[in-house]
């Protein structure tokens, strides 16, 4: 398809859209089978539907040109969709969401990626993993997680926050409640929290050999595991979290109608910006067509925008690559680019591959934990129970 | 040379205690190298008192100290509150360096926080911090002599001094202004961390006197 630069980027023509969507959808019926249908019939329409959901929403994307929106859809049911899988397992295997002392003595804590910031002083110095997690096999192994972090890392940066992120859906949804903000002016120093959060976990995870974050700060405690009451300390973490999931994850989101956990709090996601840099993909503003109109400013959910970045036509570090200023902006001159080649070039091609790659990877990661989270309500309706 | 050869086994663990507090504090201040090993030695000869503090009181009391561990908790638990309330002054009342806490400005106009930060902090952690103290306290305590006591954690301290010459090294990143407001932050988060651990171990070593 041609592409004319000095046109905001529209969606591409039918044709394209159902090509592209063929290819996604081959791959994907291939990926989240593996090869095999299921002989349950729950299984099965489970399956489906994931097949369906994430085909359609790549259509919406291809088709209509609008990314967040439709991202934002797909990235929140993930999210909504883990919630209810992993909660539904913790009550299969365990009988509750509480994490006893012999479960972590036996290593058998699922490892989530916020850790890994934390593990990798430790790993260096002392040939140690501070998590009592399975390194191979179990519900959520450590090797895999890896695997799968270093992958994201290489190819999208810090979009992984919005492309991969099994957590980041809830305040992405969160901060779509209410129409406008209530709360508007937020001093932009606080994007440094993350980092100084960062800079905290690793130093104290070093000194320590202890996940500080998981144990101390980590919210999505609340809606995943933690670990059982049974001594004050415990109880001060449990208030300091379930406080951090209401506040940044829900309350604050809704008020600010910015991904609050993430932007100004999440140490893994101030690690992922520095990955930013080595990347192939990151936003660029096209300066002869930018009205100087500051909606992308006012947009972003993360404040990766500001007055220098736009006048230096780029984003800042923290960019989660998420799309939300490409789709605001009235005259199109935002949009996915490649390092090292022009602006705005061919903006329409360089969206299609940053958008395929990316949705790709957030379909598979996501598969089993939809599909999951399908079946554990089918299954509810059903016999009443989730488990 | 006992001291120091404890020193040296234990130097990687003291360093890891140490650096939570300096670290933050180097990035937040966003000196030089030079300027920076300055800061270390203000910080390692605080270090030094504390420890030439409890060589003596080692001497002093022998090993009778480690019988009343209840109250050696309560003495560490101040101590930590302490060291939790020079972190958060630094963090938040310097108005000299940019923080975001840019509201308090007045009240951070009235204090005048002292220049010895390091050294305070140094003899702070010196006392309070370092598991492998406690080793060391326990191999001077044990002999029950006064220079002996001495000498043996002064070469502690020297065993343990090496580990830290890496650290100013930080100084190279101080062209990046953002990473002074992480700091100051981090060094917040840190004291908030100390106050709630000392409030712990003084209820600790008030349910042990």
């Amino acid at each position: 398809m041609k592409t004319d630069p000095h046109k905001a980027p529209q969606g591409e023509s039918i044709g394209t859209t159902i090509v592209l969507t063929m290819v996604m959808a081959v791959t994907t019926v291939v990926m989240f089978s593996q090869g095999k249908m299921p002989q349950d019939p729950k299984e099965l329409i489970a399956l489906a539907l994931t097949i369906l959901f994430a085909n359609t929403i790549f259509f919406l994307l291809i088709y209509t040109g609008r990314t967040d929106r439709y991202r934002a859809i797909y990235f929140s049911t993930f999210a909504v969709a883990l919630v209810i899988s992993f909660i539904s397992h913790m009550f299969e295997v365990r009988g509750s969401m509480s994490l006893s002392e012999a479960k972590v003595f036996q290593c058998e804590v699922p490892f989530c990626h916020l850790v890994i910031p934390m593990t990798l002083v430790p790993v260096a110095l002392t040939k140690t993993i501070i998590f009592p997690g399975s390194l191979i096999g179990g519900y959520a192994s450590i090797a895999s997680m890896f695997v799968i972090w270093i992958g994201a890392t290489l190819a999208f940066g810090r979009g992984f926050c919005s492309w991969g992120c099994f957590y980041g859906g809830l305040d992405d949804g969160f901060s779509r409640v209410l129409k406008r903000p209530v709360i508007k002016n937020i001093n932009p120093k606080w994007i440094y929290l993350p980092f100084a959060v960062l800079l905290f976990v690793v130093l104290t995870a070093a000194a320590y050999l202890s996940p500080v974050y998981c144990s101390w700060l980590c919210p999505f405690k609340a809606v995943t595991e933690f670990k059982a009451v049974t001594s004050t300390t415990v109880l001060i973490q449990t208030i300091i979290f379930v406080s951090l999931f209401i506040g940044l994850v829900i309350v604050l989101p809704i008020l600010t109608k910015k991904r609050t956990q993430c932007a100004f709090f999440c140490p893994f996601g101030a690690m992922q910006s520095v990955t930013n840099k080595i990347n192939a993909f990151d936003v660029r503003i096209d300066k002869e067509k930018c009205l100087k109109c500051k909606r992308c400013i006012q947009v972003c959910p993360t404040l990766s925008m500001n007055e220098e970045s736009l006048e230096q036509g780029r984003t800042r570090i923290t960019c989660m690559k998420c799309g939300k200023c490409i789709d605001n902006c009235p005259k199109g001159a935002i949009g996915y680019h490649i390092k090292g080649t022009d602006i705005p070039g061919k903006r329409n091609v360089y969206r299609l591959l940053f958008l395929f790659s990316a949705f790709l990877f957030l379909a598979i990661f996501s598969s089993h934990i939809i599909e999951d989270g399908i079946m554990r309500i089918l299954k509810l309706i059903t016999t009443g129970s989730m488990i | 040379m006992k001291g120091f050869f404890l020193g040296l086994s234990n130097g990687a663990t003291c360093v890891a205690y140490c650096t939570p507090v300096l670290i933050p504090y180097m990035l937040g201040e966003g000196k030089n190298i030079a300027r920076n090993y300055i800061a270390l030695t203000q910080f390692l000869l605080g270090r030094l008192a504390g420890y030439l503090v409890f060589a003596f009181i080692a001497w002093l009391i022998n090993l009778s100290i480690l019988d009343r561990l209840g109250s050696k908790g309560f003495l560490i638990g101040v101590l930590y509150i302490v060291f939790s309330c020079l972190l958060m002054i630094y963090a938040f009342f310097r108005t000299d360096v940019p923080c975001a806490a840019q509201s308090i400005d007045r009240i951070a106009r009235k204090i005048k926080v002292p220049l010895l930060i390091p050294t305070l902090a140094g003899l702070l952690s010196g006392i309070a911090l370092c598991p492998p103290f406690l080793l060391a306290m326990t191999g001077a305590a044990a002999e029950g002599n006064l220079s002996y006591s001495l000498f043996f954690f002064f070469m502690f301290f020297i065993g343990t001094s090496i580990f830290f010459i890496p650290i100013p090294f930080v100084g190279a990143l101080r062209r990046i202004q953002a990473l002074q407001i992480i700091g100051k932050m981090a060094s917040g988060i840190v004291g908030l961390y100390y106050l709630y651990a000392g409030i712990i171990a003084v209820i600790e070593g008030v349910r042990g006197i």
